[in-house]
């Protein structure tokens, strides 16, 4: 059981960033603006840092078990 | 004509990356008569030189030059750089450790390495390393243009322009194949971490000063047309296989499969590559000159100077010169020109490894170590020089043209390199006629596109949209490949696959 839920962690961390990059239509806006910018490119441009932070967190799990 | 502090800078600042070029070689020192201290660095880098490594590697003067020329002209369709360059390092944090760690212990140094132990197959390995020679060619072309965009900004209005930007670049290439001959993979390793520090000033400088000149972002967003602000919705198909083809093709380039393996370890590999979409955010920033430049009536002035077809490769060269105070553009244009020499030296670095263990080891087995390290270092001078005489020999637009068809190219290798590393019921020759076909349709497929024609587009249009030709050929090699492994499975228990 343990060992399953690590696998499902490991697996979305991954696959959240991957599923939002590749579903084009949640983002394809022009507001909410931030400072100016248009949301298409704020938001795809925030989820850059975000996914460098699951990303992390998948090589510290990783780090951990081998 | 520029000032005399751009230059000034410029200059001085190209000399301390000559001398930090040439100074790897003392630098963490190794036996650099051994093929992996050469063009490996040792297998000892850790996380941050790695992270500097591949980020110099995947970041660049091409992709500074060539995405916001692609904004400039096309608008949002160009911004897929972003998500693409997000989702290539999730499926590097997955595959890449994988790799490093049967490279450590089997020796690999390559994907052909691997593939060729993998699969017992010299065709199929001699296959993927023609294959990425090929694709890495233009590439390294295309870093030159990126270069050449730089210096026609700098040496505008200066008689014989035209002569001195090919001299500069011939001396650049003669300095840069001179420290990777006698430093390997150490002296770009230096050199990357000096280029990335000049990007990373520059990222920032034009991210806060630029908008704050033009009366913040509203503005610049206010005079553009629709498909400036968002993505055109018979645009989307193209967008998501355009991340989807590109993020899966990156990491099967050479030049990034050699960074990997460069990695002290498995685990500082995951962490530099955790890290690494950070390096995109200073991307998305030159994307988004793309837009900003309509929004500089300098920079617009000095780009109607130039044909229409060569004005997007000068937007962020120019907006840095007309916009940001003179010593300061003389750093900008210098991270970006030398974001050309480092790529270029390590691709050359990645083809002749596979050139000569790949190809003509195959032919040579007797090889020693030492004349395979010393026909790996001629080689790859000799790449460098070859990717310089096309790009003065023939218009950029060629190499832009070749440069797309790497890319579909090279992502055909995937069945075999990256499903090798997981799926044990892989067998050589559905992987061979996969990659054939894939070949075939993709090459078929460009044609078609553009008419038979001069290659600008890689969409094809479906009953979908336009869709990205690098990921319909890829489907193509993965069923051939996939179900062809599961026939010969079926078909022949007794027999050796």
């Amino acid at each position: 059981m343990h060992v399953r839920k690590r696998h499902v962690m490991l697996a979305l961390l991954i696959a959240v960033p991957a599923v939002l990059g590749l579903w084009v239509p949640i983002y394809n806006r022009d507001a909410p603006r931030f400072y100016g910018i248009p949301f298409f490119y704020w938001f795809q441009t925030f989820w850059l840092v975000a996914s460098a932070g699951f990303y992390m967190a998948f090589a510290r799990m990783k780090e951990g078990r081998n | 004509m520029i000032g005399l502090d751009v230059t000034a800078v410029f200059v001085s600042l190209f000399a301390l990356f000559i001398g930090l070029g040439f100074y790897g070689k003392y630098w963490r020192r190794g036996d650099l008569s051994h093929v992996h201290e050469w063009s490996l660095a040792g297998r000892k880098l850790g996380t941050w030189l790695v992270f500097f490594l591949i980020g110099a590697d995947l970041y660049t003067a091409y992709s500074f030059v060539a995405i916001p020329s692609g904004v400039f002209a096309k608008g949002s369709l160009y911004f897929f750089a972003i998500p693409y360059v997000m989702l290539t390092f999730g499926v590097a944090m997955v595959t890449m450790p994988r790799l490093w760690s049967l490279a450590r212990e089997k020796g690999y140094i390559t994907a052909s390495d691997f593939v060729k132990d993998r699969f017992g197959s010299t065709a199929l390995s001699i296959m993927i390393a023609v294959t990425g020679i090929v694709a890495e060619l233009p590439y390294i072309a295309l870093q030159i243009v990126g270069m050449q965009a730089v210096l026609t900004v700098m040496l505008a209005g200066i008689a014989n322009s035209q002569l001195v930007e090919e001299a500069a670049l011939l001396i650049s290439f003669v300095i840069l194949a001179a420290f990777t001959y006698t430093s390997g993979l150490r002296g770009a390793t230096l050199t990357a971490v000096f280029k990335d520090v000049i990007i990373w000033a520059t990222v920032v400088v034009v991210m806060v000063a630029v908008p704050i000149g033009m009366g913040g972002f509203a503005h610049v967003f206010a005079p553009m047309t629709p498909s400036y602000v968002k993505l055109p919705q018979n645009m989307e198909p193209a967008y998501v296989t355009l991340i989807l083809g590109s993020a899966l093709a990156l990491y099967l380039y050479p030049h990034a499969i050699n960074g990997v393996l460069s990695s002290e370890s498995a685990e500082k590999l995951r962490k530099s590559t955790a890290l690494l979409p950070l390096y995109g955010v200073g991307l998305a920033v030159l994307a988004l000159m793309g837009i900003m430049a309509y929004s500089s009536p300098a920079t617009m002035k000095f780009l109607s100077g130039f044909p229409e077809s060569s004005r997007g490769i000068l937007v962020v060269p120019s907006l840095i010169l007309h916009t940001l105070p003179g010593w300061f553009s003389g750093i900008a244009l210098l991270g970006i020109f030398v974001g050309g020499l480092v790529p270029a030296a390590i691709m050359a670095m990645a083809q002749a490894n596979l050139l000569t263990r790949n190809i003509i080891k195959e032919f040579r087995p007797g090889m020693s170590g030492i004349t395979e390290t010393r026909i790996t270092k001629i080689s790859s001078t000799a790449f460098k020089f070859i990717a310089l005489g096309f790009v003065f020999a023939v218009p950029a637009t060629y190499a832009i043209s070749l440069q797309l068809l790497g890319g579909i190219l090279i992502a055909q290798v995937l069945p075999a390199v990256l499903l090798g590393l997981y799926v044990r019921s892989l067998k050589r020759m559905p992987l061979i006629i996969g990659l054939l076909a894939g070949i075939g349709s993709g090459i078929y497929m460009v044609e078609a596109a553009n008419n038979f024609g001069q290659l600008t587009v890689s969409l094809f249009g479906t009953f979908f949209g336009p869709v990205y030709i690098a990921v319909i050929s890829l489907a193509i090699n993965l069923s051939v490949a996939l179900v062809g492994s599961l026939l010969l499975r079926k078909g022949t228990h007794k027999m050796t696959g």
